[in-house]
């Protein structure tokens, strides 16, 4: 190991076919890939090749962090876990989960920079990992067992300053949808099954070590103390929802939703949130209630604080008690989470008896929350959800089911919207339970497949969000226009970004944002009003591209991409700029390595070109965009007919489609006509290997 | 892409943290005036050169008749703003109001001064303010939240009634598909942009968390 300070050094490798355990070390082998999907991506390509399938013992699972996880800088609590995707359709390609929690401040304190595990366990294990003492365990005792008992187990063993990752049942039964989760709430959807195929059932990691800071002291506490200004609410919403004495803009769909007067009701002693202006700091962790932001304003009384990752200050996991659901549901009072694991229960209910912001509609966020966190099925975003009511109000259910297993549900219950009906449904799904059990369980792609259904259909109906290749769109071309169309075809999965939508949805008026983007992209004409689309401007394509280098490099060094990028700040003195060269300044001081702005992004272009030669390779084809970049149908249509580039409407227009990619492609270096990466750009970013790779097989454009 | 501003600013005191005392010599009755802005203005309100003796007289009783000194208080509140970068003279429809950027924004002092002109300007003054500037309309529960604290059924009546006066013909209403009711002002917003953000803004979010 050099003198580098950020990475703990070394990865560790388990093969549970053989037991063995040995290390690598990070800097020599993964240094230009930095950590997290960076280091999955290199080891998929090196290790893994074309044709293996997900559950394959030869396919790796590689929980990546990064040089600046369990580092003071905010937000770095996140782990990327890379593999191949068992619901990505109809082929499995690689693809990356993410989850928060304490993992990868853990795995760091305990030495190691990734875990890669290979290989298949001839019975359940679990793997022990206590700084240098790392062992496979037996798991007979607590196969079968959901997350939240399995972690118990092993906190028995191991102590409470161990962070725990485990699969519940779904991840055993290999069902696609499940997750890995560690610290109560923090999954990474879409590999549990993954590690079920191996017999894993969890992974351990209690780590006393620290990390080292290159920089002086001094430099590393002001720069935390400079980025800590920068923030903004949940999301980097840099206004407040209501208007606020400190403040000139508010937007009441900001997530920084807390004001004097707004309170932890649940707390053990009542918490005002205060006034929560720009430069109070040290409360920042008052601004936002995840909850009370999706679930209404009756969710502060139930509010007990926020919860999070390592270092984050904005705590997006909201912790919850609600009593009467204890007695009347059989589960614990409290629960915690955010974002689509909060209302992953709500959500499978077209109606509920007192609306969607009622209490029902809580009881049913607090069953789900405790059921599928236990059982780790993962909602795909929330497509698991919205088939399901497509499904069932399609009639396809009914016709695909025989009777005996229609009729074991309660379809009453469920649509007069019960949440005890989550009882019957979550756990045959995690079971593979029944022909609805498992088609549910197998994705969107999948599922569609197995019944015969049309993807192309699918794709049609703007209203189930569905996108390709098994999965829906994440802030796609419905609010960011062109710019959100492309970043939305370039991955296996949901696209998981949100450089842009942070961006867009910062609460800014608009002549403001235009003003910023012009700085950031070259041209106001980067970002549109919404619903008040423009023609394709090669900004936008600057912006797309940006937006995607910004997410692999915060998914490499372990920063939150739920949080960033920080181009825009609360900071009225600064003209609300924020910083665009907070992560090479991090990086810089952290690691001791001297890479500016410029040069950390063409770290992540490296990291994502990886990804898109993984995907070539996978595929088999060089095609990408007629292949790869696909788009559902819904792009292109309105409701009301509206043409697009008419005010009220978000429909794009073919042609300038096209116009789109051409610029993409231009601004990375790949070739119009196929969408695959040149030679030439390969070559730029020091992959001539991966080209001469892929040229063998005919996959690089003349 | 050119760069950003540098780590400038980092750690300088918030000008306008409320609660912060201002610290400043109080020997001369321009400078009690000056005080007497910036309290209101820490506790949310704006001050009318009418209001000043009144309270002055609670305020420093000691000291000589606010109107007897010499220079009346229209003159001094004229030399104020000019010679102190925090006070601030807003115009609406009544008296002029004074207020300190020390503990509120321009922004914030709109509301309020809208605020004291009546329910329905400020009604119409923020949705006009959210079509104009932000580009949406805004749901109609807001005006039951702070610092607007009317009552839902309050807020219809007072839409009623502006539907049938002279100055209001350009606030209209939608409502998303969940049935909550939005808020435009068609001298900003075109009518089906309006219908299409409060959709996107009531349910479209919700599927894009
Ligand atoms: S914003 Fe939420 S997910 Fe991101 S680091 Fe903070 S607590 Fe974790």
């Amino acid at each position: 190991m050099s003198g580098y300070g950020g990475w703990a050094g070394k990865v560790l490798r388990v093969d549970l076919s053989t037991g063995r355990i040995w290390t690598e070390d990070t800097i020599d082998r993964y240094k230009e890939f930095l950590g997290g999907t960076g280091i999955g991506y290199k080891v998929m390509w090196d290790e893994v090749p074309a044709g293996t399938k997900p559950y394959d013992p030869e396919n790796r699972i590689i929980f990546g962090v990064g040089p600046l996880a369990g580092t003071g800088a905010p937000c770095n609590g996140r782990t990327a876990i890379t593999t191949l995707w068992p619901t990505c359709w109809p082929i499995p390609l690689v693809a990356s989960g993410h989850m928060g929690g304490q993992f990868a401040a853990k795995l760091k304190y305990a030495g190691y920079d990734a875990i890669v595990i290979q290989g298949k366990a001839a019975r359940p294990v679990w793997l022990m990992i206590v700084d240098q003492k790392v062992e496979i365990h037996d798991a007979r005792r607590i196969w079968g067992q959901g997350i939240r008992g399995a972690t118990a187990a092993i906190a028995e063993i191991m102590g409470q300053d161990a962070v725990v990752a485990a699969i519940g049942q779904a991840g055993e039964n290999l069902v696609p949808m499940s997750v890995v989760m560690n610290a109560v709430s923090h999954s990474a959807g879409g590999v549990g099954s993954v590690m079920g195929s191996k017999n894993l059932k969890a992974i351990g990691v209690r780590g006393t070590g620290s990390i080292r800071i290159a920089g002086k002291k001094g430099d590393w506490e002001k720069l935390i103390k400079y980025h800590l200004s920068l923030l903004g609410g949940n999301n980097q919403h840099v206004v407040p929802n209501s208007p606020q004495p400190w403040a000139e803009f508010y937007d009441p769909k900001s997530r920084w939703n807390a004001s004097r007067g707004k309170r932890w009701g649940a707390a053990a002693h009542l918490v005002d949130t205060g006034t929560c202006a720009p430069r109070e700091t040290n409360r920042i962790a008052y601004r936002s209630n995840t909850a009370a932001f999706f679930l209404g304003d009756n969710l502060w009384k139930h509010t007990v604080r926020g919860n999070g990752c390592t270092s984050c200050p904005i705590r997006c996991h909201t912790m919850l008690k609600v009593p009467a659901v204890a007695a009347k549901y059989g589960i614990p009072a409290v629960g915690q989470n955010t974002c689509v694991g909060l209302f992953f229960g709500s959500a499978f209910f077209k109606k509920l008896p007192d609306g969607p912001r009622g209490e029902t509609s809580l009881e049913a966020c607090m069953v789900g929350m405790h059921l599928a966190d236990d059982l780790g099925v993962w909602c795909n975003y929330g497509q698991l959800q919205r088939d399901f009511i497509k499904l069932y109000y399609d009639g396809v259910i009914k016709k695909k089911l025989g009777s005996r297993e229609f009729n074991s549900y309660s379809w009453n219950r469920y649509e007069q919207g019960d949440p005890a009906f989550l009882f019957e449904l979550l756990p045959r799904i995690a079971g593979k339970e029944g022909e609805l059990g498992t088609a549910l369980g197998l994705g969107t792609g999948h599922m569609l497949e197995r019944w015969g259904l049309s993807e192309e259909e699918w794709g049609k109906d703007k209203d189930l969000s569905y996108w390709k290749m098994g999965h829906p769109k994440h802030h796609a071309s419905e609010e960011a226009g062109q710019c959100g169309l492309l970043i939305n075809l370039m991955y296996n999965r949901d696209a998981q970004c949100h450089s842009h939508t942070n961006f867009l949805r910062n609460g800014l008026p608009l002549p403001l944002q235009k003003k910023l983007a012009a700085e950031l992209w070259g041209a106001p004409e980067a970002v549109d009003g919404m619903g008040d689309y423009k023609p394709m401007h090669p900004a936008k394509a600057r912006m797309a591209k940006w937006s995607l280098l910004r997410k692999e490099l915060h998914d490499s060094l372990s920063l939150c991409n739920w949080m960033g990028p920080w181009v825009a700040s609360p900071l009225r003195e600064r003209g609300y700029r924020g910083d665009d060269s907070i992560e090479s300044m991090l990086y810089k001081l952290a690691t001791g390595d001297d890479k500016d702005r410029e040069e950390m992004d063409k770290v992540g272009e490296r990291i994502f070109l990886l990804h898109r030669a993984l995907t070539i390779r996978g595929m088999g084809t060089k095609e990408m965009r007629d292949r790869h970049d696909r788009i559902p149908a819904w792009v292109f249509a309105d409701k009301a007919g509206k043409p697009p580039f008419t005010k009220g409407t978000t429909r794009l227009d073919r042609d300038d489609v096209r116009v789109a990619l051409d610029m993409l492609y231009d601004e990375l270096g790949w070739d119009r006509a196929t969408g695959a990466p040149t030679r030439e750009t390969y070559r730029k970013f020091g992959l001539d290997g991966v080209a001469a790779a892929l040229a063998k097989r005919n996959l690089v454009p003349p | 892409m050119k760069g950003q501003a540098s780590m400038a600013g980092a750690g300088k005191e918030d000008r306008t943290r409320p609660g912060d005392a201002v610290v400043r010599p109080r020997d001369t009755m321009a400078e009690h005036v000056a005080a007497l802005i910036r309290k209101r203005s820490a506790a949310g309100e704006l001050i009318t050169a009418a209001e000043i003796p009144d309270l002055w007289e609670v305020e420093y009783p000691s000291f000589p008749d606010a109107d007897g000194s010499g220079e009346d208080i229209a003159g001094i509140l004229t030399r104020l703003v000019h010679e102190n970068e925090d006070l601030h003279k807003l115009s609406g429809a009544g008296s002029p109001c004074y207020y300190s950027d020390l503990h509120m924004t321009a922004a914030y002092a709109q509301i309020v001064l809208h605020k004291q002109e009546g329910p329905l300007r400020l009604i119409a003054e923020t949705v006009r303010q959210n079509s104009r500037e932000y580009q949406r309309p805004v749901a109609l529960d807001i005006f039951t939240q702070p610092p607007f604290n009317l009552e839902y059924n309050q807020v219809r009546d007072y839409l009623s009634i502006m539907t049938a006066m002279a100055g209001y013909g350009d606030i209209a209403t939608t409502s998303s598909s969940a049935s909550r009711i939005y808020l435009y002002s068609t001298a900003h917003l075109e009518r089906e942009h309006a219908v299409m953000l409060a959709e996107w803004l009531d349910v479209g979010q919700a599927h894009n968390p």
